[in-house]
């Protein structure tokens, strides 16, 4: 899940250039969600949308394991 | 048709196939990813195609946080041909966007004096800190904090374009997406930096009389605390030309919430969201390892914070905290929401005040996440002076990538990171380019420069390897379980070791990368390994408890023999050896 | 007859411009976000259908010329214009206002980064079709001024402004099919197979003879979509 969907993507780039992590890429004009097993989640590419386009989820797309959960 | 409830069924059951597709979706391009263990190496692009892009400066500044943007405007402001390369955004990769407090010494405002501020960090910090760093913290922190609030910065949530505004006047050349892998030194003395480009298929190679780290702390993309770019490049970088590091023994206890662990926005509390302000003198002892500790004793949960129940009994032992830094259980009004021994409103990173304190959201917490994670200004290049230079001729490192000990070997003054940084990025600046006006463009042989790119390029060209990502997972499955860096034992740490020199040689040697994105997580797990190492050597060499680092053989602090960090360098036979350094001794 | 055709053309008309992308709306996929904003994508979203109607709040709907009375039909056509020109002249802005309550980037610079991201055709398109529809609600505020400066007076304001609208609609459209989180497949299809027989209805007013005798219209042409 991590980054859940771009709707309404304009092709600005902004959140691509925000991500510390590399996880979006842009394909034909769009910013497609590419490597999202590297997702921080902090939502600054969704902060940075130019137009909200961004929809998040704190689940990771690989489950997360911990010391103790 | 349908009455309203069976639309929402329809929806839900719509909702659910689309979730489990992602997912789905999500682990059949886990081989992709890298998440498999060894494999053939499907790489995607023509490796023989890629080429090399070759720059030219007088101080190149690695790394755009908070240092790197002072480095830059005040290398630049001191006459140096300025350039600034970062594997993300200028103000949003790093730490950066997690800060939210600015600590400012105001002489106007503050009721002690800037001595005072020193005395009491020392005593927190057990001594640990540096003081020289520490009184410069304090004396330059309102002159930074001015030209932030001219920038913009304490006015929006988002650091990139207050940043970008005194960049863009100046007109320093920005390289962005460009991940530094490499530094290259010639004759003894700095010569610039190589890496390759994330969006395209290329290295670069930037020419430099003087580089400046600002590459921040490290973690080992702790999986509960996933700070998925903090990486250690910066230290290891350097630590391959013969810098010295310093610092490695101390650790970052931050918490994490049992929902969701890896959400890291939702685990920071609003902090993400806060528009950053100034904060004044405010010295604690936190984010060390008396929670941890408890964890260890009692189990997880761990509680924390407002909204998440108080602990009722006191836990024996455990690491040693000054009872002026003490918090008062019975009182969970009092201070700063009277956590007990966790951050309070306002902690860490941040310190912007009215909120709920990050990681201490009113769910379960867990401690034993963080593995990894550095305290900050505490780990990284040994300054060999008050003004960020290295042991390498025109290397200097600010903020989080030098190891100033400016708070010493815990967290102390809150808000220091962000303020911290700032200071150390504008007197590093200006010290390189001092340095970079006294000498030649230093001259590296093409010869060296391709065997560099093809070290650079040596996991895209492999036909088989192990996958960095599970290399990670792997690394994360031995420092993170078992409180291995924080509630530390002799048997544990060389039982961890063992593994990770492991991994050191004959992992990270065979790591493969199939794209661009791959190639930056191939180098990343390599510094983290070479990191994982540094801190259990460090760990095992200290043998009492102080600050954050705790010792269950050694629960005690030792005063006659560990008044001193310790110095971790490459040995001439490329082993790894490590020295003491008293405290309130700049290295010879 | 009359009664009952006039309500049943009510009723389709509100059922085809209303009703209709606000199922397709429902039936979507686009994630539900703050009232606020949802707000702000319905009534753009129906101020658009609205626009499209208004190819059949015209001359060239010889339906309801059976209907109603032309200047009951204009009266119609020019409130509903002006108000879904309002709403799309704040479109660009509404996108971007909701940011003020929000942390991340501030509404003014994500407004700028909107309006000159020229390297996307949607943004090109949005607009181009913004800058038309401006044009539109200005020329068609001072018809009566601008009428007699046409030379074919009526006639050549009639193509003029059915030609921007035509023009604007294309556009919009193509921007809103290329860039919109809410026009998925249904909402896209519904858009154009119903701007087509808009253009349809026009075409054959403009090219077609002007029908000799009246139709016998079935009672509403919207619902054939």
């Amino acid at each position: 899940m991590t980054i859940k969907s771009i709707n309404g993507c304009i092709g600005c780039e902004e959140c691509v250039k925000s991500c510390p992590c590399d996880v979006i890429r842009m394909e034909r004009g769009k910013a497609v969600i590419t490597y999202p097993a590297d997702c921080q989640i902090c939502h600054l590419c969704r902060m940075y949308c130019p137009v909200d386009a961004i929809e998040m989820a704190p689940e990771k797309s690989i489950p997360v394991i911990t010391p103790w959960g | 048709m349908t009455g309203p409830i069976d639309t929402n069924a329809h929806e839900a059951t719509a909702t659910t196939r689309r979730e489990f597709l992602t997912l789905s979706g999500a682990t059949a391009g886990m081989a992709s990813f890298g998440m498999t263990a060894w494999a053939d190496n499907p790489v995607e692009i023509e490796v023989s195609a890629i080429t090399n892009t070759d720059y030219d400066t007088d101080v190149l500044v690695i790394g755009g946080g908070m240092a790197g943007l002072f480095a830059a405007v005040k290398a630049h402001d001191a006459g140096a041909a300025t350039m600034i390369v970062s594997k993300g955004r200028l103000g949003s990769s790093g730490l950066t966007p997690f800060g939210k407090g600015f600590f400012v010494f105001d002489p106007e405002t503050e009721t002690g004096t800037i001595d005072d501020f020193v005395d009491t960090v020392s005593r927190s910090a057990l001594g640990t800190n540096n003081p020289v760093y520490t009184r410069q913290l304090a004396e330059h922190s309102l002159d930074r904090a001015r030209e932030l609030a001219d920038w913009g910065f304490f006015d929006q949530t988002l650091a990139n374009r207050p940043f970008m505004k005194p960049i863009e006047e100046r007109d320093i050349p920005l390289l962005e997406r460009v991940v530094i892998t490499h530094l290259f030194k010639e004759d003894g003395w700095i010569a610039g930096a190589a890496g390759f480009r994330l969006d395209a298929e290329e290295t670069v190679t930037i020419r430099a009389k003087s580089v400046i780290l600002c590459t921040g702390a490290g973690g080992f993309k702790p999986n509960g605390f996933p700070l998925g770019d903090l990486t250690h490049d910066g230290t290891v970088m350097a630590y391959r030309i013969g810098a010295k590091v310093t610092g490695k023994e101390w650790n970052d206890g931050h918490t994490t919430r049992s929902d969701n662990p890896a959400a890291t926005f939702d685990g920071w509390g609003d902090m993400f969201e806060r528009v950053p302000s100034t904060n004044g003198v405010e010295v604690h002892h936190d984010l060390g390892m008396d929670i941890n500790y408890r964890a260890y004793v009692t189990g997880n949960p761990v509680a924390g914070g407002p909204g998440a129940a108080q602990p009722t009994d006191e836990v024996a032992g455990g690491p040693y905290v000054p009872e002026e830094f003490q918090r008062d259980f019975d009182a969970p009004g009092s201070g700063e929401g009277g956590a007990p021994s966790g951050p309070p409103p306002g902690d860490g990173k941040g310190g912007a005040p009215g909120g709920p304190p990050p990681g201490f959201a009113p769910s379960a917490n867990v401690g034993g996440a963080s593995a990894g994670m550095a305290i900050h200004k505490s780990e990284g290049l040994v300054p060999y002076n008050d003004r960020c230079v290295s042991n390498i001729t025109g290397l200097y490192a600010a903020g989080d990538a030098l190891g100033s000990h400016m708070a010493g070997g815990i967290y102390t003054q809150i808000g220091s990171s962000l303020a911290g940084s700032a200071v150390q990025g504008a007197i590093a600046g200006e010290a390189a380019a001092d340095y970079a006006a006294s000498v030649k463009a230093p001259i590296i042989a093409d010869a060296r420069i391709a065997e560099v790119v093809n070290e650079i390029l040596a996991p895209l060209r492999r036909e088989a390897g192990y996958g960095p990502a599970w290399v990670t997972q792997t690394l994360q499955g031995i420092m993170i379980p078992n409180f291995v860096l924080y509630i530390k034992k002799a048997s544990m740490m060389q039982a961890a070791l063992a593994y990770i020199e492991e991994l050191r040689d004959h992992h990270a040697p065979m790591l493969r990368a199939a794209n661009m994105h791959e190639l930056r997580l191939a180098h990343e797990t390599r510094n983290m390994i070479l990191s994982a190492e540094m801190k259990l050597r460090a760990s095992l060499m200290r043998t009492e408890s102080r600050g954050s680092h705790y010792r269950l053989d050694y629960p005690d602090v030792d005063d006659v023999n560990w008044r001193a960090w310790i110095n971790i360098y490459q040995g001439s036979d490329g082993s790894m050896q490590l020295e003491k350094q008293p405290f309130d001794t700049w290295p010879t | 007859m009359n009664f009952s055709g006039k309500t049943y053309t009510f009723i389709a008309a509100l059922a085809v411009f209303i009703g209709l992308p606000l199922l397709f709306y429902a039936l979507g996929e686009a994630p539900r976000r703050s009232i606020l904003k949802e707000s702000f994508s319905l009534i753009t979203l129906l101020a658009v259908s609205l626009m499209v109607g208004q190819f059949f709040l015209a001359r060239s709907n010889a339906t309801l010329l059976n209907l109603f009375k032309p200047p009951q039909i204009q009266k119609v056509h020019k409130y509903i214009a002006y108000s879904a020109v309002g709403v799309i002249f704040l479109h660009p802005v509404l996108i971007v206002l909701p940011r003020y309550f929000e942390g991340g980037v501030k509404p003014w610079d994500a407004f700028l980064t909107m309006i000159t991201t020229f390297d996307s055709l949607g943004i090109l398109l949005g607009l181009f079709a913004w800058g038309a529809m401006l044009v539109l609600g200005v020329t068609a505020y001072f018809r009566k001024k601008l009428i007699p400066h046409f030379s074919a007076r009526y006639r050549g304001w009639r193509y003029f402004h059915g030609g921007l609208a035509v023009a604007f609609i294309i556009a919009a459209l193509w921007h809103a099919i290329e860039l919109g989180r809410h026009t998925d497949i249904a909402m896209s299809a519904f858009f154009v197979i119903l701007t087509l027989i808009g253009f349809a209805l026009l075409a054959k007013l403009y090219w077609g003879a002007m029908p000799k005798k009246p139709h016998t219209p079935p009672i509403s042409e919207g619902a054939t979509t």
